[in-house]
């Protein structure tokens, strides 16, 4: 579904991800982990189309993204969840939703959709009239992957979904991630919670310094020694 | 004296009208495009000649010529987004670098001004008659302005608030990556916003026509007052914007009724420094901390 062939970016003259190959598959979890700064999330940046990149290719369901704009990869089934949400802080709950279904394909739908995220997420149709502002952390990770899902994607780009949650929250977010899961989109995830990600994914590769060092099924990332020590902290 | 304050207060709250539509403008575009419109007061001047060319010169009814400068002052808006603000956000220039490309507009639209019309005071000549209540007298062009100007104000308000373009315009305004990632494209916006802001500059010249006559320096002191309030109302705050609008165009009035029109701009440059002194962010601006 989403291939990436040798992919270059650079910040000015600094190279952030050197070669990336990358793959996900019809609805597959895959999870991309490694130290902070390592690139993972400029390489979500990069495919949602808001980093240009330097060479290389991403080809989504047949159609090459990497020189497109960000509104239009949108359009083709791509939502990207930035780390920390990124909502609309002004904007009420129920409107973060509505504009998330701004792209006319979804629009028609908008209704239809928001009522099964209301089912999915109770609290939100509970605080709808509310400033994003005013949520707790876990509500505004739940809006954000909530919004994402109103554009009706195929994809969803997760980047960092634990970033800055209290443990409990952690947990809770991560069930939601389950259930989204098991409606059958493909995710591709960045997650710091190493073990908490593994255990939702399919796949897993490790960056580190901006170039993929390892990949391989979820199974083989637990088992794996360095993994373990670097990562897991077993 | 206490006819006369009354007086000045009541025509001070009917500037107030128009001056929030003008802020408005200004306030909208500062928000969504983060361009500060120097030249907005020149574009309502620019709006007022057009009224004057088609009313006088060209004989069309002022009704008629008062519509038809909406459509053109859109175009106005669409132009400058495409000739000098477009290319400032593909260079991707500092703010310095903005604010001296729009005050060159500034020059650029008054000579223009200067050579098109003349120096001369410009007017429609049409004479609405003063109707009083009690002891107030208000010229019945300047009720027409404030009524006309919340009447837009609140039509712009369900604009924003009511529609999938509204909503579009607001969330650019508050997170541009994440607008992006909603499938919203920022140059379609903009380019929306820029037309909107003319169409407003058209609006305040319609109203304008019947109650001043233009002349190339005009626009000026309305590029003035409407930064005052923007920046005392909390830039990009449409609310504060409303409020300072009303502050300025009373404190205006009634202080150019107790001295002088010179003074009066002292008077409302004191207020103004006095109020950014304590509250920097502006009365109802959020302090953004680095």
């Amino acid at each position: 579904m989403l291939e990436i062939e040798k992919l270059n970016v650079f910040y000015d003259e600094f190279q952030a991800l050197f070669d990336i190959s990358l793959k996900v598959s019809e609805g597959e979890t895959v999870i991309t982990v490694g130290p902070n700064g390592a690139g993972k999330s400029t390489l979500l940046k990069t495919i949602s189309g808001l980093l240009p990149l330097r060479s290389g290719s991403i080809t989504f369901l047949g159609h090459r993204i990497d020189r497109r704009p960000a509104h239009e990869i949108v359009e083709l089934g791509i939502t990207h969840v930035p780390e920390g949400g990124r909502l609309f802080p002004q904007l009420s709950v129920y409107e973060n939703l509505r504009v998330g279904s701004f792209l006319p394909r979804a629009r028609g739908e908008a209704a239809a959709t928001l009522k099964e995220i209301y089912g999915l997420f109770p609290i939100l149709d509970e605080r709808k009239r509310q400033f994003a502002d005013t949520l707790s952390g876990g509500e505004r990770q739940m809006l954000a992957i909530a919004r994402s899902l109103m554009s009706r994607p195929k994809l969803i780009l997760l980047d960092e979904p634990s970033s800055g949650l209290a443990p409990r929250v952690v947990t809770r977010v991560f069930e939601f991630v389950h259930q989204i899961k098991s409606q059958g989109y493909a995710i591709l995830m960045v997650e710091q919670n190493v073990r908490k990600g593994l255990q939702l994914s399919d796949r897993a590769y490790l960056i580190e310094s901006g170039r993929i060092v390892k990949e391989g099924l979820r199974k083989t990332f637990l088992d794996d020694s360095y993994i373990r020590k670097a990562y897991i902290g077993l | 004296m206490t006819e006369l304050l009354l007086n000045s207060i009541v025509n001070g709250i009917l500037l107030g009208g128009v001056l929030a539509l003008l802020a408005f403008g200004m306030n909208l575009i500062f928000g969504v495009v983060k361009i500060i419109h120097l030249a907005y007061g020149q574009c309502v001047m620019l709006g007022m000649y057009v009224v004057y060319t088609l009313a006088v010169q060209a004989q069309i009814p002022v009704i008629l010529s008062c519509i038809l400068v909406l459509p053109i002052m859109g175009i106005v808006g669409i132009l400058l987004q495409l000739l000098v603000i477009n290319p400032l956000l593909k260079a991707k220039a500092n703010p310095l670098t903005q604010l001296l490309a729009l005050a060159g507009l500034t020059i650029v639209v008054e000579n223009l001004a200067q050579v098109v019309w003349g120096a001369d005071l410009r007017g429609i000549n049409i004479q609405l008659p003063i109707i009083s209540i009690g002891s107030v007298f208000v010229r019945t062009s300047n009720l027409i302005a404030f009524f006309g100007a919340l009447l837009t104000l609140w039509g712009l308000y369900l604009f924003l608030n009511r529609t999938y373009l509204g909503l579009a315009i607001r969330s650019i305004a508050q997170d541009l990556d994440s607008a992006r990632l909603m499938g919203i494209n920022p140059r379609r916006i903009y380019l929306i916003t820029m037309a909107t802001g003319g169409i407003l500059t058209g609006v305040i010249a319609a109203f304008f026509s019947p109650i001043y006559a233009v002349h190339p320096h005009f626009g000026g002191s309305f590029t003035m007052m409407a930064f005052i309030i923007v920046v005392l109302g909390g830039m990009g705050n449409l609310l504060g914007g409303f409020i300072g609008a009303f502050i300025i165009g009373v404190v205006t009035s009634v202080s150019g009724v107790l001295t002088s029109t010179e003074i009066a701009d002292i008077i409302v440059l004191i207020i103004f420094i006095s109020v950014i002194l304590v509250r920097p962010q502006g009365l109802l601006g959020i302090r953004v901390s680095k």
